[in-house]
């Protein structure tokens, strides 16, 4: 999918998987994989702030916890889906589709 | 064998019967600047100097803490015009990075505009008054959009879309910027006012206040924990528990031991910003005769302890001090646990409690083992409760690496604060019992035949301070936010 050295710690990557739009996440310390797409207004999270094992809506500011999905904040209610990742051999493999 | 506590003899004035109101010291013990005078690393001139003044003894009216209309008319008149801390610098540290800051029903967009441009937007969308982003929520953003019906704001607050904007000929979109609150930026904290006639902050703290604030530098801290809690009072209450040490021996007695509360030092600076230096590594007046020097030791308690790393106390030797052995310790142990550079720390900074606030509701503790940041804020929902958060800081590590913003846990109001990971546990005894006076503190006042508080004249001076000021808002017009009478940028 990734390899790892394509996303040093605080950066995420957009990557289509199996017709699943995912975003990768390095963040606090750990990888992440989750839906790039906002369960509020359906709006790309790609270019949202993470931090601290969150990322936020560019647009109208949810946010969502990486590590469950969880909505942390209005006006989301909705969690969005978060798949397994794992690294192999420096290379980041996600499961979903 | 052990080591009597030292018991220095003050050459306090005015402790007898008979002086001026005001005058009166703790008798028998030594003023806080002898304490410190006597230390190995010397004090610097903020801490070497006095600023008190006696400002009346009558008695405090007690409807301001128990009737709504009170809370009503703090709304629309006191944080209308008044500096508050909105958030720290660096959690906007990138352009499009905000934060919302709530108070009351106000709300505020705290972004950043520019590398020295940071604004503060009224939180509602100019059509139909939608918050833009909700309450307790931060990020990046690229644009402002409202949720309802898309209208939409660039980040520096002009107007972006309408959408059917063929629907709104009556509408001027050059004049259709988001409203501002007035924004300064003082040691890495982002202070808002929304009054656009309010005076400059720097004249607001006045100039012998802000000499110490600058002194501090406190752009070079982080903060490392931050914890909330909603407390079982009115915001005034939880603030004046924490305006003076006259209640240490009964409420926190395991802390007296190590903590010279009755002769602690008390000051006021022109009409917004006080302060009290509680020494610390000294026993208390109280208990004269009753404690070893290595007791002052063992019950000393940090708001910062997790730099000791959980080692064990030493021992004081024969003709030592608690306090020196403290400040020795907890220099080196400390330098070395945050990778920090602590020599030109004086040990009364290091060891002490330094306790300054700002009006309305802005606590700062400078010193370093008790690095805290308070902030006090009304529930909007009940004059009786109130929001309560406790920020720790450290200094930023020598290589300049600023770790990144802290999340806030936030406590249930069933919660111990010794439940908040990293919160030192004798810290957080010491904040539940607090706690638990302000409820009943709360309730008794509401029940009370007697309709005034009595304070001291010395020790609870700060209380009539805070009480003045919020007094002087009180008796201005109300005056809540208009667009109308908003400068237009």
């Amino acid at each position: 999918m990734l390899n790892l050295a394509e996303l040093p710690p605080g950066t995420k990557k957009a990557v289509d998987v199996n017709g699943v739009a995912v975003l990768v996440c390095n963040s606090n310390d750990r990888l992440y994989a989750v839906s790039n797409i906002c369960s509020h207004a359906h709006e790309k999270l790609e270019c949202g702030r993470m931090s601290r094992g969150w990322i936020g809506c560019p647009v109208h500011g949810a946010r969502f916890d990486l590590a469950t999905g969880r909505a942390m904040n209005p006006p989301a209610k909705d969690p969005i889906a978060t798949y397994p990742v794992r690294v192999v051999e420096d290379w980041i493999e996600v499961a979903a589709g | 064998m052990a080591v009597e506590a030292k018991e220095l003899k003050g050459t306090q004035k005015g402790t007898q019967k008979g002086a001026a109101k005001g005058e009166a010291r703790c008798p028998g013990a030594p003023t806080t600047q002898e304490i410190i005078a006597a230390d190995k690393v010397a004090a610097p001139k903020w801490v070497r100097s006095e600023s008190y003044k006696f400002l009346g003894d009558e008695e405090i009216s007690t409807d301001r803490y128990i009737e709504p209309s009170f809370a009503k008319e703090e709304l629309d008149k006191l944080w209308t015009r008044t500096w508050q801390f909105a958030c720290r610098e660096e959690n906007i540290a990138q352009i499009g990075d905000y934060q919302v800051y709530d108070l009351g029903p106000y709300s505020f967009i705290i972004t950043r505009v520019g590398p020295k441009d940071i604004r503060a937007y009224y939180n509602a969308c100019l059509h139909r008054g939608t918050k833009l982003r909700a309450s307790g929520s931060e990020g990046c953003a690229s644009e402002f959009q409202c949720s309802f019906h898309g209208w939409s704001w660039n980040i520096d607050g002009t107007n972006k879309n309408v959408v059917c904007d063929w629907d709104f000929p009556h509408v001027d979109r050059k004049k259709l910027s988001l409203p501002e609150a007035k924004v300064e930026v003082l040691g890495g904290f982002v202070f808002i006012n929304m009054d656009p006639a309010a005076p400059p902050l720097a004249e607001y703290l006045g100039p012998q206040f802000k000499a110490h604030f600058d002194a501090w530098k406190l752009e070079d801290r982080y903060v490392y924990l931050h914890v909330s809690k909603r407390l079982p009072c009115n915001w005034k209450l939880a603030i004046e528990a924490f305006l003076e040490a006259y209640h240490v021996i009964r409420t926190h007695p395991q802390v007296a031991v190590s903590n010279a509360d009755a002769n602690s030092q008390y000051d006021v600076y022109g009409e917004h910003v006080n302060r009290f230096i509680s020494t610390l590594g000294v026993l208390s007046p109280h208990l004269y005769g009753k404690h070893t020097e290595q007791d002052i030791l063992d019950q000393f308690t940090l708001g910062d302890s997790g730099a000791l790393g959980g080692s064990s106390k030493p021992t004081v030797s024969e003709g030592g001090s608690a306090r020196q052995v403290m400040a020795e310790m907890f220099r080196g142990m400390f330098e070395k646990a945050t990778n920090t550079d602590l020599s030109a720390v004086s040990d009364s900074e290091l060891l002490d409690c330094f306790s300054y606030t700002i009006f309305p509701n802005f606590f700062v503790f400078p010193g370093i083992s008790l690095p805290m940041i308070y902030r006090f804020r009304p529930d909007p929902r009940d004059h009786r409760k109130c929001l309560y958060e406790v920020l720790f800081m450290r200094p930023v590590p020598l290589d300049g690496k600023r770790p990144e913003p802290v999340e806030p846990i936030h406590l249930r109001d069933d919660q111990s604060f010794k439940e908040a990971a990293g919160m030192d546990p004798g810290f957080g005894a010491i904040l539940d019992q607090d706690t638990d006076n302000l409820f009943l503190q709360q309730e008794g006042l509401e029940a009370s035949a007697k309709h005034g508080l009595t304070l001291g004249n010395y020790q609870e001076v700060r209380v009539r301070h805070f009480e003045k000021a919020v007094e002087k808002y009180l008796a201005m017009d109300a005056k809540r936010p208009d667009i109308e009478r908003l400068p237009s940028r």
